[in-house]
């Protein structure tokens, strides 16, 4: 029944992010990118897929400057997808840009804290999380100002509320800051799949509930590894998980009372994907320790892993019909092209050819 | 040579010869060890240059690597940390300790990286994701900057050592073209002064004792022509008494002088 | 001759770099802020828009008013834009240190403190 009148509204976004997804590079296409000698090379290979984007660089342009061209690709598609849709799928699509927005003012906040000039930060931006009163905040000149104009003018003030004062802003490091928003996005946008009058018992819901309670085990997970031998306590690390996902609530809570890698591996072992991750990169059996994560045998560390995942469920995404997760599907799928480039585009120009296999793709 | 270089201003006596020679020797022994001294720090300064040409390839490679382990960084987070980086950062962890190493009396500071522990600014950086990569890439860079601070060590080895030995190597050449050929010149000017008033002394003596000389031969002459008178008289005297009364030599009659 | 009093008090490296430069070198922790209220960086980012004046200054505070800088890291495609202020500066503390950044690789060529150790050499 769901698909419907599915195409009435949304038919042709659909139909578009399909056509986006075609021109994704496929394996075939890196493989040629991985034979290049300079980056020029590499833009001369890029030019069916990227053309009119990459003309105005100059000749061998900086990794970094690619990487902000095929960004401004990425953003003018998205842009005209968000213009083209209505109803759920444009709230759906606004969901998407949150995780950026919460970059952008973790980044103002740090600069208001440190009474840097914030317009010089609007262009760091990402432009993915821009939004019309996102300049606003920028007038405040200390942070009570500007946690009340957060709570005015942006549409993160739910995540702010209740869970963030003003002092926590001055009193909590900024990464703490950012992970609790993105931990409360996180649950509002697992909320609005699962509850959405539109979205419910669609394959949206099914699709999205799997792919974002992975996105919230995997935050879980680098959160407690990455908090070991710094000053997070357990406490406030709990709080930074967000509460669903495979492994919430038994998972969650073993997390939370983990000290060392093996207990992290104990925790997540009740499901047998994030298992096989951690016997895969050698951390079950303890020793190796976190700088050895990237040094074993196939080069993989758990975050290629967990990135390997998502572009796999990514691209079974498109593979489902009448569902505005395809969009989410193929941000995720263009963004990590947009590393992959970036990442053999560092190889080439830094000479670090036998590092240069080292991407995920799954096409 | 001695015109362009002068002598001292002194009295040409002898005791100023002996000062000047006691210079002179002073000189010689300085100008030796300065020489010494000089050559030991070359020896140092071409082993700190070597070594310096070595370092810079080094680090090169090891600047490269770090930049690299920085490329995947971006590549785990997805993004800039670039500014959030800037902004956490507070207290140096990483920091240098100068000591001094004493090479033939030059002292050569020698840094030495040690990080403060108890500092981490960067702890939570990478939180959501990438923090094990971001792990890796600080200590990757911190390698990196080992080798930097050593690098910075040589460096600053070198222009200290080449300063001095720029200052030693001015000294040897002065003692060497300037104060030995001038103290020589002193010398060789004392000398010729005393020689020249030895040959004065010398002529003057010779004057007197030519005088002298004169003296004598006309004084023998006189003798000689008393005599000669004296046998005249004698003879005479014989002519007339077979045996003239010999004069009694030990007799109180006076006699006359006799002027050799 | 530097004195022991020159550089006892100095242990923090100071750096002008470009901004991949700079966090990497911030990571491995060199990044010091001092107390306020005159907080002062002991790291400056360069880019395109940097003028060349900012640079200058920038050297100039690190190598002369700062007494607590041991060694002061530049990007070599930095110096190259002061080349004459970096090729005059011939003190000890800091020492400058010309480093490669990600985009330039290293051109011992340009670098001041060889240029001056080939002359020595006579090469």
């Amino acid at each position: 029944m769901e698909g419907l009148f599915f195409n009435v509204n949304n038919g042709y976004i659909e139909g578009i992010v399909r056509g986006y997804r075609n021109s994704l590079l496929t394996g075939q296409h890196y493989s040629n990118l991985t034979q290049c000698e300079t980056i020029d090379d590499v833009k001369l290979q890029l030019a069916p897929a990227y053309g009119d984007f990459l003309g105005a660089l100059p000749p061998n342009p900086s990794t970094s400057a690619l990487a902000g061209k095929m960004t401004d690709k990425l953003v003018a598609e998205f842009r005209y997808l968000l213009a083209q849709a209505t109803g759920s799928t444009a709230r759906f699509l606004e969901y998407l840009t949150y995780g950026y927005m919460i970059d952008n003012i973790a980044l103002l906040i740090t600069g208001t804290l440190h009474e840097r000039d914030t317009r010089e930060l609007l262009e760091r931006c990402h432009p993915l999380g821009w939004f019309e009163t996102l300049p606003v905040l920028c007038v405040a000149t200390n942070i009570e100002e500007l946690y009340n104009s957060v709570l005015i003018e942006t549409p993160l003030a739910g995540y702010f509320k209740g869970s963030l004062s003003h002092q926590d802003l001055d009193e909590l490091n900024i990464e703490i800051v950012r992970n609790t928003l993105y931990k409360n996005y996180l649950e509002d946008f697992y909320k609005f799949i699962t509850t959405h009058s539109d979205l419910k018992g669609t394959p949206t819901q099914e699709v999205m509930a799997e792919i974002l309670e992975f996105e919230a085990d995997r935050r879980a997970i680098n959160i407690t590894l990455n908090s070991f031998g710094t000053e997070l306590s357990k406490q406030e690390r709990r709080k930074l998980y967000p509460e669903f996902g495979k492994l919430y609530p038994e998972g969650s809570l073993m997390l939370s009372r983990a000290d060392d890698i093996e207990a992290v591996a104990l925790a997540v072992s009740i499901s047998a994907d994030y298992k096989a991750f951690f016997d895969a990169v050698g951390l079950t059996q303890g020793g190796s320790g976190i700088g050895g994560m990237g040094g074993n045998s196939d080069g993989k560390s758990l975050e290629d892993l967990f990135y390997q995942k998502e572009m796999e469920m990514s691209k079974i995404v498109f593979t489902r019909q009448f569902t505005p997760a395809v969009v989410y599907a193929w941000m995720r799928l263009k963004e990590q092209e947009i590393r992959n480039i970036t990442w053999i585009s560092e190889c080439i120009a830094q000479n670090q050819k036998e590092r240069i296999g080292n991407f995920i793709s799954v096409f | 040579m001695s015109g362009a270089v002068g002598r001292e201003a002194v009295f040409p006596t002898r005791q100023s010869l002996g000062l000047m020679k006691g210079k002179l020797k002073g000189a010689e022994i300085g100008h030796s060890l300065l020489k010494r001294k000089s050559e030991a720090l070359t020896k140092r300064f071409r082993d700190i240059t070597r070594r310096i040409d070595e370092a810079k390839r080094k680090m090169g490679r090891v600047m490269q690597i770090a930049a690299f382990s920085l490329a995947e960084v971006s590549y785990a987070v997805g993004g800039d940390i670039g500014y959030q980086v800037q902004e956490s950062a507070k207290q140096a962890r990483f920091r240098v300790r100068a000591k001094q190493e004493n090479v033939s009396g030059v002292f050569l500071p020698h840094f030495e990286s040690y990080t403060e522990d108890s500092i981490n600014d960067f702890g939570l950086t990478g939180l959501g994701k990438g923090g094990q990569q971001v792990q890796r890439c600080r200590e990757t860079y911190a390698r990196a900057v080992e080798t930097l601070v050593e690098l910075a060590s040589l460096q600053t080895a070198f222009v200290i050592l080449d300063e001095v030995i720029k200052v030693v190597n001015r000294r040897v050449n002065a003692i060497e073209h300037v104060i030995i050929p001038r103290t020589e010149n002193t010398i060789k000017y004392i000398n010729s002064e005393l020689d020249e008033l030895d040959r004065e002394e010398f002529y003057r003596l010779k004057k007197v004792s030519n005088k002298k000389q004169r003296d004598v031969a006309a004084a023998d002459l006189e003798i000689q022509a008393s005599r000669e008178r004296e046998a005249q008289k004698q003879l005479t005297g014989a002519a007339d008494k077979e045996t003239p009364d010999a004069p009694d030599v030990l007799g109180e009659q006076e006699d006359t002088d006799v002027i050799f | 001759m530097a004195g022991a009093v020159a550089y006892k008090d100095r242990q923090f490296l100071a750096v002008i770099g470009d901004e991949d430069s700079v966090t990497g070198l911030l990571l491995a922790g060199i990044g010091h802020v001092t107390d306020p209220p005159e907080a002062q960086r002991n790291f400056l980012v360069v880019d395109a828009k940097t003028e060349n004046s900012t640079i200058e200054k920038a050297f100039q505070t690190f190598t002369q008013e700062r007494n607590d800088i041991a060694v002061l890291l530049i990007n070599q495609h930095i110096a190259e834009r002061i080349r004459y202020i970096v090729d005059s500066y011939s003190e000890a503390f800091p020492a400058v240190l010309e480093i490669p950044s990600k985009d330039h690789p290293y051109d011992p060529e340009k670098d001041s403190v060889l240029k001056r150790v080939r002359r020595l050499f006579g090469e």
